[in-house]
């Protein structure tokens, strides 16, 4: 076993002489794309099941439409992001026959869909906690529902719930760390592939920690900034 | 001045005729009947739970009424069927908590509904040119195209000076680009009132707007009520205030178990009540 000093030269020589930095920048912004878009869609088809899902469901399209955002729901909340990244990559892409070159538009369009699920979940509480009066004098003033719930009710909830999200948002830059099961070299792969030729992983992976650590940490501040510069635009 | 105010009370606004309104076995209307004429203040006074607030919420179908019949602009709005928002726009509401949109500075409280509608008015229109553009292609006698008197821009633009306008009305123009949390009740009220009043309604219905009031504040709402009473607005007002009632409406109606009990005018009703119930309620009120 060799000493810690000796890993850490190891590493540097890896990571600075042979360049293993360029690879690893390059893992972290593929990591923070899959991220950021898939945060993105998710809350995009989020905000939108969880309309479907607060809807007054007096006619009929309402309630089916309810089932199906039910149904979606917990089947992405039901099983294992691995699984569907799997299920995206080795089963949808063959049957719906399309080539590409690598995984991260799947992982993107997977993570989005499946955090799609969490994010109605926690955009429908945002939704009701927002005061049922704010949509009632919406609806009086002559706006239809959809336009309250988008235009007033909507733009709260978020406000609301902008914590929550980017709890939403750490997770799912952990959760990244999966794709390298589709063969996408993510912050964790480049960091392996640092270890590879000595097949030491020791400093690599503490170092992938602290990496992931120091970007949850970013984010949790960048959060906590934005809800006060949110609360303070309303004051 | 007399002749006026009763020549203009002979059109009916909008007429209610046996409305019922039922939350599961509760039934909290059994069947009330009236006419709101032009340029008429009503009062709706009652004990709490009368149904008198839910009365007033059926009215403009916030609660769906259960039976009976609602008729505005001729057309029954209590059928489910005919798109109410539409109906929504000439039928302003002002409501016990304000309702203010938190997300919207004051004036864009004001702007939003009658931009809404302008914007919506107009892009109907341009859809419509483009369907007669795209079938005059085919055609050999043109048909013209609607007329476009106004753009989005101009739509603001009118709104945005119509929001001022009534700001500097009630005093409030500084606080035209402030949000509502930083205003007082009494503000809030105001605004709310003059955000109705923004798209023109033919009647407003108030929800006991000063029962959730600082007493201090109680006063300049009422004033302002009082102002567009004067001007001729129609009002429905569910109210507390009895003196405000005696002094504005020009019609008072007691309501009690879900019905119209008794209803007169202002002189009559607290002068010489002769339901039973509503001397009982008189006399603890007054």
């Amino acid at each position: 076993m060799n000493s810690f000093s000796e890993m850490w030269q190891e590493f540097v020589k890896q990571f600075i002489t042979r360049k293993g930095y360029e690879n690893v920048l390059k893992g972290l912004g593929i990591t923070v794309e899959i991220a950021v878009l898939g945060l993105l869609i998710g809350i995009l088809i989020g905000t939108l099941i969880a309309v479907v899902r607060v809807m007054p469901k007096y006619k009929t399209l309402p309630r089916v439409l309810d089932k199906i955002c039910g149904g979606y729901v917990e089947l992405f909340r039901g099983t294992p992001m691995v699984v569907q990244l799997l299920i995206g990559y080795w089963v949808l892409l063959p049957a719906l026959d399309i080539q590409v070159n690598s995984g991260v538009p799947v992982a993107i369009i997977m993570f989005g869909l499946n955090s799609g699920a969490y994010v109605s979940e926690i955009m429908r509480g945002g939704i009701n906690s927002v005061d049922p009066g704010q949509m009632e004098a919406g609806r009086a003033v002559g706006l239809p529902y959809s336009t309250s719930m988008l235009k007033i009710v909507v733009p709260q909830a978020v406000k609301n719930i902008l914590p929550t999200l980017g709890n939403e948002f750490i997770v799912l830059i952990k959760e990244t760390s999966i794709v390298s099961f589709i063969a996408v070299t993510d912050l964790y792969k480049s960091f392996k592939q640092l270890g590879d030729p000595t097949y030491d992983y020791t400093v690599p992976y503490l170092m992938l920690a602290l990496t992931y650590l120091i970007m949850v940490l970013l984010i949790s501040a960048g959060v906590r900034a934005l809800e006060k510069k949110l609360k303070k635009s309303e004051r | 001045m007399i002749m006026e105010k009763e020549m203009a009370l002979n059109k009916t606004v909008l007429s209610v005729r046996g409305l019922t309104k039922k939350f599961g076995n509760l039934e909290v209307l059994r069947g009330v009947d009236l006419d709101i004429r032009d340029g008429e203040q009503i009062a709706i006074i009652g004990p709490s739970g009368c149904g008198k607030s839910t009365f007033l919420r059926c009215i403009n179908c916030m609660e769906d009424p259960s039976g009976g019949s609602i008729i505005f602009d001729g057309v029954d709005i209590a059928d489910m069927s005919v798109n109410i928002n539409k109906h929504r726009e000439h039928i302003g509401m002002v409501f016990q908590q304000f309702n203010l949109f938190n997300n919207k500075t004051v004036k864009e409280n004001i702007m939003l509904a009658p931009v809404y509608v302008g914007v919506r008015d107009l892009r109907a229109k341009k859809r419509k040119n483009f369907f007669i553009r795209l079938a005059n292609l085919f055609k050999k006698e043109k048909k013209a195209l609607l007329p476009l008197e106004t753009t989005e821009a101009e739509i603001k633009a009118k709104a945005e000076e119509n929001a001022m306008s009534l700001l500097r009305r009630i005093g409030l123009e500084e606080k035209a680009n402030v949000y509502p949390s930083t205003l007082s009740g009494g503000q809030k009220q105001r605004i709310a009132i003059v955000r109705a009043l923004a798209m023109n309604p033919e009647v407003i219905l108030f929800d006991e707007p000063t029962s959730a009031l600082d007493p201090e504040m109680v006063g300049e709402v009422l004033d302002l009520m009082k102002q567009l009473a004067k001007e001729g607005m129609t009002m429905v007002i569910v109210t507390h205030e009895m003196g405000f009632a005696r002094e504005v409406a020009d019609r008072v109606l007691f309501m009690d178990e879900g019905k119209i009990k008794e209803e007169g005018s202002p002189a009559e009703l607290f002068g010489n009540p002769k339901d039973a119930r509503l001397k009982d309620f008189l006399s603890k009120v007054l």
